[in-house]
Formats: structure tokens, sequence, C-alpha cells
């Protein structure tokens, strides 16, 4: 045999050519599999599950608790009805939505799921993705008198009811500590403007130990949040609403980044690395006179830290008589899985019996002004009287209720981008018209 | 085959040759296989492409009706994909030469036969099995502008203290320094396994030579460490492109200090937030070409040496 006589090292070279051939081979067989398949993209049919399958975003804390306990109420309710609930946390819905669109495109949704409502919708509205429940679910329960008129218009795409809201918070708080405020001598009933605020936060860093506001700016949407109260107390809510339909005033946009600058100086040093928790607990411990955010922060108020007498709030100053929304809703897709089940589902959190449940846990309000004060809280109560006296109740920018994701977006990078400093004040006004 | 074999020459092995006789016995072991990876993967990345050249966005399913290049004119022109891609180049290109460059000192004192030196190992490699949620939040402590170690360590030097996130110019260094904490350590223990792997004799006989120590490594130790810096710096840098977990976790939104945005985080804002899915595709293809330039140069020169 000729290779029983070939040298070892020209055998080894030999068979490493032969594995170098394999190589090219395996080469050129893929590319050919790749031709074949690259083009083949088959979409998966989940239909036929009667499961409801619910995603949601309170996969922790209060929100969770609360969910668990509207659930189980649903349950009682409905013991025929199988319930697949699935929690994806991540701040402020990130996780969630990535999820959610995944899924919707794919053709896969789920049963129900939680969105902001108002233009946040737009996205799905926008591409007839949204069951109209009308009919199914709004025309229940007496749901069509008891909602207050605010969440009633952010439940709506183009006159058609697309979504359920359950809770509402209050964006436009100012917590103030009352500890810190009395040894300052500052009085936060007579802040009449935003900018009187400013005066009043250096008055708590100049005549205390501690900073005038707590605040952080790890993330975009506090900062986004904060920038919009100051807007809305200082422009108004013609302005206000003027801004989210695109025609905002430059100006006035300007001017409020520069009141936020003014407060930016009285900010704890370290407010880029701490998130709105830990400025929370700044607040809580004395270290902070101030803090705005919206009422979900009043969920970590403990007993020790008591409403009326540790801490209390106000309006933010000048947006008294308004109650700023933000709040969550529960939609179900077009032609979704389990559609009957799923619009049982929306029938029953829009329910007196699911809104106390949720809300008294969760820290918000009902948007349901028919449900009894008797079981919430002294804070909670206070807020139900504060949004049944309200006159106006502006949509959340900083959530979504109020522009539309992309927007948002170009916001909270604007808001990223902005740093503090006056040259940059114009530069993100300029942005935010640019926004739109 | 009776007769066949005489139009191949037996000295010279060609595709034809073995086609006709391992290769078909052996395709049941890998071809199986192959086609998975190759639609699952490659079939993704192929199919990715195809939407970068579409127009989607928003929910309502791919047009494949008109394909063009748009998109990636349309980040050319975008001042955010330039930054973006700047700021992954730097991020890159700093991460790993820094990391090779702590990791070669590291495993040059472990070589030198330390006490406790098994010890020391396993404390410079800790930080690479930690993820990348708690090693954010762990430096975003250690960066905290009043009670931060960083600071606190340069204030007790003389020094005035830093934001080190929220100052623009500041936070890509403090990213690169504290993914370099995470992973100089894995650096060292590739160029360990290299140094040990050099014979005795050779510092020896660079010694009888009269060579002094920082010669020795110089014309000697180092040179032969090439094969181990090329395939250290090759998964340092694949790990430098997915330094997205590192910057989601340190603010917990698709939006990162101002600074140190890159493709990756682009990339997801883009496909998640906005739903602009062709334009996050070409952002995408994009990264997957910068992959590729960088692992090409390591593959053909694996392929030129025969070990591939």
């Amino acid at each position: 045999m000729q290779l029983a006589s070939t040298p070892p090292m020209t055998q080894k070279l030999t068979q490493n050519l032969q594995r170098r051939t394999y190589l090219e081979g395996l080469g050129l067989v893929g590319t050919a599999a790749l031709t074949s398949l690259a083009g083949c993209t088959g979409g998966g049919d989940n239909s036929g599950n009667e499961t409801l399958e619910i995603l949601h975003g309170w996969s922790g804390g209060d929100g969770q608790i609360a969910f668990d306990s509207m659930l189980e109420g649903f349950k009682e309710k409905h013991p025929d009805i199988d319930v697949n609930a699935k929690a994806i946390g991540g701040g402020g819905n990130t996780s969630l939505d990535a999820r959610i669109n995944t899924r919707l495109n794919n053709q896969n949704p789920p049963g129900s799921w939680t969105e902001w409502p108002g233009k946040n919708l737009q996205q799905f509205t926008n591409a007839d993705l949204l069951g109209d429940i009308g009919e199914s679910v709004w025309s229940n329960n007496n749901m069509q008198s008891a909602y207050l008129d605010g969440p009633k218009q952010a439940a709506t795409s183009n006159g058609t009811f697309v979504c359920i809201p359950t809770n509402i918070h209050r964006m436009n708080n100012l917590f103030y500590n009352t500890t810190v405020v009395e040894a300052a001598g500052v009085d936060p009933s007579k802040l009449n403007d935003p900018m009187a605020l400013a005066d009043a936060i250096r008055t708590i860093s100049e005549n205390t130990d501690a900073v005038g506001m707590a605040h952080s700016t790890k993330s975009p949407w506090t900062t986004l949040q904060l920038w919009a109260t100051v807007f809305l107390g200082q422009a108004g809510i013609d302005a206000y609403e003027a801004f989210i339909n695109g025609n905002g005033d430059k100006d006035a946009v300007a001017s409020a980044f520069e009141t936020l600058l003014a407060y930016s100086e009285q900010f704890p040093d370290d407010a880029s690395t701490i998130g709105w928790k830990e400025a929370n607990n700044m607040f809580v411990e004395g270290a902070a006179g101030f803090f705005h955010q919206g009422d979900w922060a009043a969920g970590a108020y403990g007993s020790d830290f008591a409403f009326g007498e540790n801490w209390d709030h106000v309006a933010f100053p000048g947006t008294s008589g308004q109650y700023a929304l933000n709040m969550d809703s529960w939609v179900i897709p077009q032609d979704g899985p389990a559609s009957k089940a799923a619009k049982t589902w929306l029938q029953y959190v829009g329910t007196k019996d699911a809104q106390v449940r949720f809300n008294t846990k969760k820290g918000s309000v009902p948007p349901r002004a028919d449900v009894s004060t008797g079981e919430f809280g002294p804070f909670q109560t206070a807020q139900i009287e504060s949004l049944q006296d309200s006159t106006v109740q502006p949509p959340s920018i900083a959530h979504g209720l109020a522009v539309k994701p992309e927007i948002l977006t170009k916001l909270k990078q604007a808001v990223r981008d902005f740093s503090f400093t006056d040259a940059s004040v114009d530069k993100t006004a300029q942005a935010f018209m640019d926004a739109f | 085959m009776t007769d066949g074999g005489s139009a191949v020459s037996t000295d010279e092995p060609t595709l034809l040759s073995n086609v006709s006789d391992e290769f078909l016995g052996s395709l049941l072991f890998w071809l199986p296989p192959f086609l998975l990876m190759g639609f699952f993967v490659y079939g993704a990345i192929g199919w990715n492409f195809v939407i970068s050249l579409t127009e989607t966005s928003g929910f309502g399913g791919v047009d494949y009706s008109q394909l063009d290049i748009e998109q990636y004119t349309r980040a050319f022109g975008d001042p955010t994909f330039i930054n973006a891609t700047t700021n992954t180049f730097v991020l890159l290109i700093t991460f790993t030469a820094v990391c090779l460059a702590i990791g070669l000192l590291l495993a040059i004192m472990m070589d030198r036969k330390l006490r406790f030196d098994n010890g020391f190992r396993t404390i410079y490699l800790l930080p690479m099995s930690l993820s990348f949620v708690v090693t954010a939040q762990f430096w975003l402590w250690m960066y905290n502008y009043d009670n931060g170690l960083i600071n606190i360590i340069i204030s007790s030097l003389g020094f005035s203290k830093y934001q080190w996130i929220s100052n623009p110019d500041l936070v890509l260094s403090a990213v690169i320094f504290a993914l370099v904490w995470q992973f100089s350590g894995y650096a060292m223990v590739v160029y360990l396994a290299g140094l040990r792997a050099i014979p005795q004799e050779q510092y020896e006989a660079a010694r009888t030579d009269g060579a002094n120590t920082l010669r020795l490594y110089q014309r000697v130790i180092i040179p032969q460490l090439k094969g181990a810096t090329i395939s250290a710096s090759v998964v340092l840098m694949v790990f430098a492109l997915k330094a997205f977990d590192f910057l989601y976790s340190l603010t917990g939104s698709y939006i990162p200090p101002k600074g140190s945005d890159i493709l990756a985080t682009m990339m997801v804002r883009q496909a998640f937030r906005i739903n602009n899915q062709a334009y996050a595709a070409a952002i995408g293809i994009m990264l997957f070409a910068l992959a590729l330039a960088i692992i090409t140069p390591y593959l053909t020169y694996q392929h030129r040496r025969g070990e591939l």
C-alpha cells in the first residue's frame, strides 16, 4: 500500500490537508444551506388556548401586593377561568414594553396586558391592534357614569374605548419633611409659583444641614417629570396642553428649565448615582426638605414617618386645583386569545371591588368617582378628595400619557443631555421643540 | 470505485475525492447541528440584514417589496449614531488594551512564585464571575460623589472630587475602568497559562547571557505570548461589545448617561422603545460587521498557522 510507506511527516501533512479540505467543504455546504433557509420566515400559531394569559409590570413591592389582591378578587368571582399572570419587572415598564413589542410583532399577543393610557396607546391603535371594548366592557358596572372625565378621555382613541384605567397616581405633589421646613422657617403653603420654591429650598440649604430638595438624576424620567410639573405650574394648563399637542412655546419651555436649574443648585451632590428610592430615603431621614415625585413615593413612608406629623404635602406651586395624572390601564388585543375571559377580566378591573383592592395597597386612587373613601388611609382619602375637587387632570408627559413613545424617548434624551448649566437651557428647550 | 479513482490524483486530496468517501459518511454527524446553527444563528442574521433594507417601523409586519440602503445612509447622517460608534470604538480599544496590559503585569507577578498565589489568582478572577447587573450597582456606589470610595480616596490625596457618572467627559472612562476591574483577571489567567508553557531553560539561558529582568521579559518572554494576546483580546473585545448590560444596569433605562451611549444601547432603544425595527436592524448589522472585522484577522491568523 502506498499509505503504509508514507513517512510519518507526510502522513500528518496529508491528514491536515484533508481536514482543511473538509473545512472548505463545510463552508460551501453552509453557504448553500443559508441561501435556502434564510428566506424561511414561519410564524407561530398560538390559538386554541383557553387559559387567560395576562402580562403586567408589578413584580415586587406594593405593586405586587396590590395586583395579587386584585387577582384574588377576580378568582373569587370567576373560579371557572384559569389565569396565567406574568409579572415582568423593570423600571418604567422597560422590560414589559419590550416583551409586548416582541409578542405583538410575532402576532402572538397575550390575553390582556397593562399599558399607560393616552397617547402611549397610539402606537397600537394606529396599527389597529387593540380591541374596541366600548360595548363589551364599558357598558357594564355603571362605568360610563362612574369614571372621572380625565381617565375616560385617556381610555379612548378616536372616540373608541380601548382600555380600562385602574389606578391614578398624582404627579403634582410636593412632599415636605415638616421637621426640616419648620427648622428652616419655610411655610410650604405660601409658595405660589415654582420660582418661589427655588427660594424656599435655598433657605433650607442655608439654614439647616439638609439639602433643599431630594432628587435623582440617574435616569432621565425623574427630571423630565419634575420639569413637566414646573412647566405646568409656571406656564399654566393651556401652555401645557399646547406643548403636548406639538404647539409649545419655546420661551416658556426654557423658562421652566431655568427654574429647574435654580432647584438643581440645592440637589444632593450625588444625585446622578442615586435612584428615586434612595432620594426618597434621604427625604424620610430628614436629609432633604422637599421632594417631588408621584404619590407612589408615599408608599414607602412607614408608621414612624407619619402623614400630617412628620411629612405633609401641597399641590406643586402654581398647580393648585389641578390633579396631574399618571395611570395604569388594561387593554386586550384585537382578535386575541381567550377573548371572552379577557373581557371578563377587564369588566372586573373596572369594578369598585377591584379598584378598592388594588388602590388601597398600591397607594394610588381609583379612577371611579363612586368608590367610598372608607377603606383608604388619611393620605389617600385626601388625595381622592383633591381629585374629585380638581378642575383639570392634565396627563403625565414622563409616563407617555401625553406624548407617544417616539417623542417621549426624544424628550428623555434631551433631558439626559441637559447639563444643568445656563448654556444648555436654550439647547434643551430647542431639543424639546424639535421632538415633536 | 474500480477505475474511477484514476481521474483524481491520490497525492493531493481535493474536495471531489473526499466527497466520494469519508465526507459523505461524516455528514450524519455534523450536518444536523450545522444546519440548526446555520438557520437559527446565521439565518437570523441574514433575515435581520433583509429587514435592515426595508422601511419597517411600528407594528404591522414587514414590507419586503422595496429594498434599499436608506437606513444605512440615515445612520451616517445621524449624530447619535456617529457618537455611539465613536464611543463603541473608544470603549473597545481602550478597554482591551488596558485589560491586556494589567493582565500581563498581574500574570508576570503571579508567575514569580509568590506566596498565596492561588489565593491572589482567585481574588483577581472573582469579579469576572459576577453579573453586570451586580457590578453596575457596585460601581454606582463606588462612583457616588459624596460617599463613594473613589472620591474618598482622591480627596484624601488632596484632589477635588469628581462627578464620575454625570460628567460626560468622564463617564466613558469610568465605565471602562469598571469593566477593566471586572475582566483584567481573565487576561491574567490567559497570560499565566502562556507563561507556564515557556520552558524554565529559556529563563536560565537568558540569565546566563547576562540579560536583566526587564530585558528578559522584553526580548524572550513577551514575544512568546503572541498567541495568548490574540486569543485574550478577541474574547475581551467581544465582552466590550456586550457592555450593553452594564450600561443598562447603570440607569435601568435604554438611555445611558450622557457620553456613554454605544451602538448596542442605541440599537435596543430604536428596536424596543421607538419601534424603528429597520433602523435598529441596520445598526445591528453594522455592529455585527464590527465584530466580524475584529474576529476575522484572528481566524485568518489561526488558519494560516494551520490551527483551524
